[in-house]
């Protein structure tokens, strides 16, 4: 499924663009970066709080296509710069990790 | 521990230049200013800021009221929480003989509202000096939080252990006490060759690498 699918489907603001033929496969959720940048698959959506720039350069790593940021958080200017320059997505959402690590799951058949 | 306290003990044990980092807060700064100035050591001031990400950021001013101020500024960034004095702790602002002027019922615990980013480009503005805590800690530290050091002006960064064998970008590593209690300050000390201690040869030092350490 592209990112554009993804986020549609979850109804989430999308505030940055990234690559629209990457097929994400998998997702993770963490705001402990060393061990997102350990332990996520690669072509995964990352699900996390952590609204800051150093995201973006973690998910570039680890071939993160989409960044959810959780819990109202709001991606600053040089965040969606970075992503942007990485062809990384970001969205926002109302919804805490755990319910949009659930609807992701199910959205990529994983439940 | 009380700021009058910790210069003395620091100049009993031959320190020359101290800072006092308390978490999230400058309070105890005015009372740790008048004490080194007593006892003839030089006082860096500043405060330790829990970042956004939950990164430990050391924020050093050569002027008591500059950081005074910044520390203030760090504290309105807070969550407003109560603080529950039976798991954390009293949050105490004493003066130089050791008498509590106030009691912070905010905790002071929480993460401030600033990126690291941010908190570099703010503290440099104000003429003062970022050092990155413990970076080869497991928690709290940008190793930890972040995955890596982002190659940002800090004036040093501050391990537990030297050699560290994190990517630093050929930054000045220091050891630093990191003392909370009495008997810890002036453990993991490093030096600085300089005709006069003071906060430019420090500055100086950090920016030139001429850190050494006992016996090396």
């Amino acid at each position: 499924m592209t990112y554009e699918k993804l986020v549609t489907a979850l109804q989430y603001r999308l505030v940055a663009d990234g690559d629209r033929q990457a097929v994400i496969e998998d997702a993770y959720a963490g705001d402990l970066l060393s061990d997102v940048m350990g332990n996520a698959n690669q072509d995964s959506v990352l699900i996390t709080i952590q609204a800051h720039k150093n995201t973006v350069a973690v998910a570039s790593l680890v071939q993160i296509h989409l960044i959810v940021l959780c819990n109202d958080r709001k991606a600053p200017e040089d965040m969606r710069t970075a992503a942007t320059e990485q062809n990384i997505a970001i969205c926002e959402t109302t919804d805490n990790q755990f319910v949009a690590a659930y609807k992701i799951a199910r959205l990529l058949g994983k439940v | 521990m009380l700021p009058s306290l910790l210069a003395l003990e620091a100049s009993e044990r031959d320190i020359k230049i101290l800072a006092l980092t308390d978490h999230n807060s400058g309070r105890n700064l005015p009372a740790f200013a008048e004490a080194c100035e007593m006892v003839g050591i030089v006082g860096v001031f500043g405060c330790e800021v829990n970042t956004i990400e939950e990164v430990h950021m050391l924020a050093l001013f050569e002027d008591v009221h500059v950081a005074s101020d910044f520390c203030f500024y760090i504290e309105s960034l807070l969550p407003r929480i109560r603080n529950v004095i039976n798991i954390f702790g009293q949050q105490t602002v004493v003066d130089i003989r050791g008498k509590i002027l106030e009691e912070v019922t905010t905790s002071l615990y929480g993460a401030a509202n600033i990126s690291v980013d941010q908190l570099v480009n703010q503290v440099n503005n104000l003429g003062g000096m970022v050092i990155p805590a413990h970076i080869d800690r497991l928690a709290n530290s940008l190793t930890a939080n972040l995955g890596f050091v982002p190659d940002l002006p800090y004036a040093a960064v501050e391990a537990i252990r030297v050699p560290c064998h994190v990517e630093v970008h050929g930054k000045t590593v220091i050891q630093g006490s990191d003392a909370h209690y009495l008997e810890h300050i002036g453990r993991r000390c490093c030096y600085i060759d300089a005709d006069e201690a003071n906060y430019p040869a420090l500055v100086n030092a950090l920016a030139n690498s001429a850190i050494f350490y006992r016996g090396s």
